[in-house]
């Protein structure tokens, strides 16, 4: 029987730390540039509880660096810096404001004896610069999303309207953000799209213009049916972002009160109607309540000339989700809900259960045991297009994925080396874990596979992508 | 030290019967401080130029213990590689030698620095910010002390700022290592009392960086020693060094161009003149028959157990001043910093006829040895002619180098090939399509490229395959040897794998000509 003291195990135990925010803030250099002025540069700081010195300390390195970069290359200033304990990440979302995210490394204690403080190894190579920048621009993303740019504020209401916007925002925000499961379909910011056969797709387009007919109101929809998109009438940049939030935010929130059954108390507001699973994600919890209020999240979408304000109604019937967005200057009332609700609800509960048949259907003919073993990540550059069999689900807190996050971050390296030449490429390695990976740049597809085949060589793995390629991805050309 | 080989090659041929080490002696005595001295390179007069050359370091106030020195006994480095301690006694009589035999440096067609220092640019100009890769090194105080590009008193401000950006970072118990921009990166090496900065738009990746800059801070060590530059910083924190190093840059220049171009520098290898074995042999018993007491290492190829930076410098050395060698017999102090960065050696530098492409490097660890050396050098050349070497390294220069041809792969263009054991590498010669300063550089690049993520830090690979556009390339790292290939573009994956193997097939066949499988020792 062993029995280790628990002085012994302190020994011997390290610990390990993941990446993690350690400070996250927005400055405008334009705002306070006398000395002694420095403070009013900055805009939002985290934490807040950084004394004033330190913030205009470390927002001054930052100002350094950009400026210092600049004698190299005026256009193009920097945009990490890397140190042994951290990274930081700038990014100038408007003119003149710059947002700069510093991320700690990942370290590891190892304690020592006779009561030595600890000795900290900082793993400086696990952070990756485009992952961690994609999650910057994505934050000013999801910021414009909801409240418009800066400026858009600073006009409206100067300093005093934007700070407690940042604030709002950002002190929510930077909550979610889990740095530590970040990865490459960060860089990406993909849209994973639901397949479907074609009489199905047409059932759900008639949709969506029989409710765009009936409710004259709605300028924009987009249909999801298992958090995966099937339909949109946005913009591609801002239909990437709404799904962002929508799949990593909206939807986690609201698990599937249907599987409660009927008479659960998670939907009080179905009574009775078997036909009509609908129900609002965002506005009113339930019409029935005499107090409901009517008010709906607003967003900001890319127009011609700038942006436009909009009500963001969110709703849902069993697996599938519509998006109803109208115009921010209308007012929306509970006779406008109750058409909606009455309209949709059926319908579109109708329509999941459709879905879900012809889904099952199809899963049944490919044969679910045909599925191949490959793990693999997609993406298309046109249409925004993801798909991966690496994350086993992507839920607001974590991305779980089913391999080492070494071989993520190797995926990782390979795409970096791929975006700095506009070439098609190909790239196979092996790691030392003995898996194989393998990366495919064609046009504006990137195809990265993972095999865990240690005695295969390198043309059987390359007959294992092409088999791949053929089953998966039959009409895209890749380079041989 | 460019000093001393000036005035060494101007004792033996200008002044032939005064005793150089008396001349030396004298000159000592008279300068006890650091004096800057004009002099001409010998040979360079087709170049019309004029050097500044500081007097040797040694004659530095701050030694005081000149005489100890002078004969310093080398003693392994604390750090240094463990090859160098277990072979290295140190002995009363100095009569520690240990030695094999190894590399032709050959003189390099690139001619050195004339050409080279393009200094006088506008640091504004798009011309100024277009280079490839700028190196800086700066004192702690924040003076310049190099640039590549650009006189360093243009870029006083942008060092200091560099130098403002370190100390800030370090302020928080914290060590800058680089900034990423789009297409450019600036990395940054502290070894105090110096750091080095480059910015660079190649593919390399911070690791490879900081390896470069570290060769850099070494060629610095290796013209003052470590001992001395410690010295000089301690005495006056903002002393610019540039006084002492004035004449040297180019040897800084012309690495910087070698580790651009010389694979070996990248793989931390070197590569042999390809030999039959009898005759590298015979060559290395001539060498070993001619050894002086104080003689530390011959290298007329490549040590064993010389660190391969030191190496690097000492080659860096011959080839930065290959036309004032070539007339004369050179004899410098040199600091070999990965075996003993606190002293000098005294490296005696020749080429075995005015007219041949061999050279022969003697290290000595006493100043006063010059003739010994000397000596050692005409009996190792007697030597060779009598067992008939000497032939047979002439025919084997005049073709130093193999076509890729030779291999008789036609979908091959070009590889390396380490060999760990011995830490040398082969490599064809560049075919028609990298010939170019461009081409030569791009494919480095990628050679670069594929060396850091095969020695990625923490996320290591076995093997790499890509394919491109241009071309395809293989690397594989095995226990014992490191390859890398660089295939037609068109070329299949069956016969890349083929071709690896015909490859790997022919170097075991040629391997007693290209590698030195068993060197000797004294």
């Amino acid at each position: 029987m062993l029995i280790v003291s628990p002085r012994m195990a302190a020994v011997t135990q390290e610990k390990q730390y993941t990446p993690s925010l350690l400070s996250f803030f927005v400055y405008n250099p334009s705002f306070g540039p006398r000395e002694g002025e420095e403070e009013k540069k900055i805009l939002f700081y985290h934490p807040s509880e950084v004394e004033k010195n330190e913030k205009i300390r470390n927002v001054g390195l930052c100002e350094a660096i950009v400026q210092f970069t600049r004698t190299f290359c005026p256009t193009k200033p920097a945009k990490s810096l890397h140190t042994q304990k951290n990274r930081q990440f700038f990014f100038e979302a408007e003119d003149s404001y710059w947002i700069v995210m510093i991320v700690k490394n990942p370290m590891v204690e190892k304690p020592n004896k006779d009561g030595k403080p600890p000795t900290i190894e900082y793993q400086e190579e696990e952070v990756l610069d485009t992952v961690y920048g994609a999650v910057l621009r994505q934050c000013y993303s999801m910021y414009k999303l909801f409240n418009g740019t800066f400026g858009r504020a600073m006009e409206a209401g100067g300093v005093e309207l934007l700070i407690p916007k940042l604030e709002k925002f950002f002190y929510r925000y930077l909550q979610t953000l889990h740095l530590q499961s970040c990865d490459l379909l960060d860089v990406f910011g993909g849209i994973s799209f639901f397949p479907l056969d074609k009489m199905t797709y047409l059932k759900i387009q008639s949709f969506v213009n029989r409710v765009e007919e009936n409710l004259r109101l709605v300028k924009y929809t987009a249909f999801l049916y298992n958090d995966q998109l099937i339909w949109s009438g946005l913009e591609q940049d801002d239909m990437r972002i709404l799904y962002k939030y929508l799949t990593t935010s909206l939807f986690p929130r609201h698990s599937e009160p249907e599987l409660a059954g009927r008479d659960s108390a998670l939907r009080p507001e179905v009574s009775g109607n078997l036909l009509h699973y609908g129900r609002f994600l965002t506005g009113p919890a339930n019409l029935k309540d005499p107090d409901a209020k009517f008010r709906f999240p607003r967003i900001f979408v890319h127009t011609e000339d700038g942006s436009e304000e909009l009500h963001l109604i969110v709703y849902k019937a069993m697996s599938a989700a519509v998006c109803f967005m109208i115009s921010a200057s209308v007012e929306l009332t509970r006779e406008f809900c109750e058409r909606l609700d009455a309209l949709v609800g059926p319908q579109l509960t109708l329509l999941a259960s459709d879905i879900c048949e012809q889904f099952t259907l199809n899963r049944r003919i490919s044969g679910p045991d045909k599925e191949p073993q490959f793990k693999f990540i997609y993406f298309n550059h046109m249409n925004l297009a993801e798909k991966s069999t690496i994350h086993m689900r992507k839920t607001a807190s974590v991305s779980l994925t089913s391999v080492h996050p070494d071989l993520m971050k190797i995926l990782g390296d390979i795409n970096c080396d791929f975006a700095r030449v506009d070439e098609d490429e190909e790239v196979i390695v092996k790691a030392m874990t003995d898996y194989w990976v393998v990366g495919k740049k064609s046009d504006q597809r990137e195809l990265y596979v993972i095999l865990n085949q240690k005695n295969a060589n390198l043309i059987e793995v390359n007959e294992e992508v092409k088999r791949l390629c053929a089953t998966q991805f039959n009409n895209i050309f890749f380079l041989d | 030290m460019e000093g001393d080989v000036r005035n060494k090659a101007r004792a033996s041929w200008d002044m032939g019967s005064l005793p150089p080490v008396e001349c030396l002696r004298i000159e000592r005595s008279d300068s006890p401080t650091p004096d800057l001295v004009e002099g001409t390179e010998p040979g360079a007069g087709q170049q019309a130029a004029m050097f500044v050359h500081s007097r040797s370091v040694e004659d530095l106030p701050a030694e005081a213990d000149e005489d100890a020195e002078s004969r310093v006994e080398p003693q392994p480095v604390a750090d240094g590689d463990p090859g160098s301690s277990e072979t290295f006694g140190t002995s009363e009589n100095g009569l520690q030698v240990e030695e094999n035999i190894i590399e032709v440096a050959q003189a390099p067609k690139e001619s050195s620095w004339a050409e080279s220092r393009t200094k006088e640019e506008d640091i504004c100009s798009d011309g100024w910010r277009s280079h490839r890769k700028h190196v800086f090194v700066l004192s702690e105080a924040g003076k310049p002390i190099y640039s590549r590009y650009g006189t360093e008193e243009a870029l006083s401000s942008t060092m200091g700022v560099m130098m403002a950006l370190v100390s800030f970072v370090e302020a928080d118990k914290n060590i800058i290592r680089s900034i990423h921009a789009d297409g450019y990166n600036v990395v940054f090496l502290s070894k105090s009392p110096l750091v080095l900065v480059a910015v660079s738009q190649t593919r390399q990746s911070d690791k490879e960086m900081i390896r470069e800059l570290q060769y850099i801070y070494y060629q610095i060590v290796s013209l003052l020693t470590l001992t001395q530059l410690n010295h000089i910083f301690q005495a006056k924190k903002n002393y610019d060094l540039r006084r002492l190093l004035a004449g040297s840059e180019h040897l800084i220049d012309n690495l910087l161009r070698r580790l651009d171009r010389d694979p070996g520098l990248l793989l931390s290898a070197v590569t042999c003149l390809p030999l039959a074995s009898s005759s590298r042999d015979a060559v290395s018993a001539s060498l070993q028959a001619a050894k002086a007491p104080s003689l530390v290492f011959s290298i007329l190829m490549k040590d064993q157990y010389l660190h391969h930076m030191d190496l690097h410098l000492v080659f860096n050395l011959v080839c930065s001043s290959s036309s004032s060698f070539r007339e004369g017999e050179g004899w410098t102090p040199i600091c070999l910093p990965k075996f003993n960065s606190a002293g000098f050696f005294h490296a005696h530098i020749s080429y075995l006829e005015p007219a041949s492409e061999l050279c022969l490097i003697l290290v000595s660890t006493d100043r006063e040895e010059f003739f010994s050396l000397s000596d050692c050098k005409q009996r190792f050349l007697e030597r060779l002619r009598k067992r008939n070497a000497y032939q047979a390294l002439k025919e084997a220069v005049k073709t130093p180098s193999y076509s890729v041809d030779l291999v008789g792969i036609p979908e091959l263009r070009h590889f390396l090939y380490k060999s760990k054991s011995s830490g040398l590498f082969t490599s064809p010669e560049l075919p028609g399509v990298y010939q170019s300063e461009e081409g030569q550089e791009r494919l480095m690049g990628l050679y670069q490229e594929l060396h850091s993520r095969l020695h990625h830090s923490t996320r290591p690979l076995l093997s790499i395959y890509r394919c491109g556009e241009t071309e395809n390339f293989m690397a594989w790292l095995t226990s014992g040897f490191e390859l890398y290939l660089c295939l037609t573009p068109l070329v299949t994956k069956m016969q890349a794998v083929s071709a690896v193997n015909k490859l790997l097939k022919w170097i075991r066949k040629e391997e007693d000509r290209l590698f030195i499988l068993s060197p000797l020792t004294y």
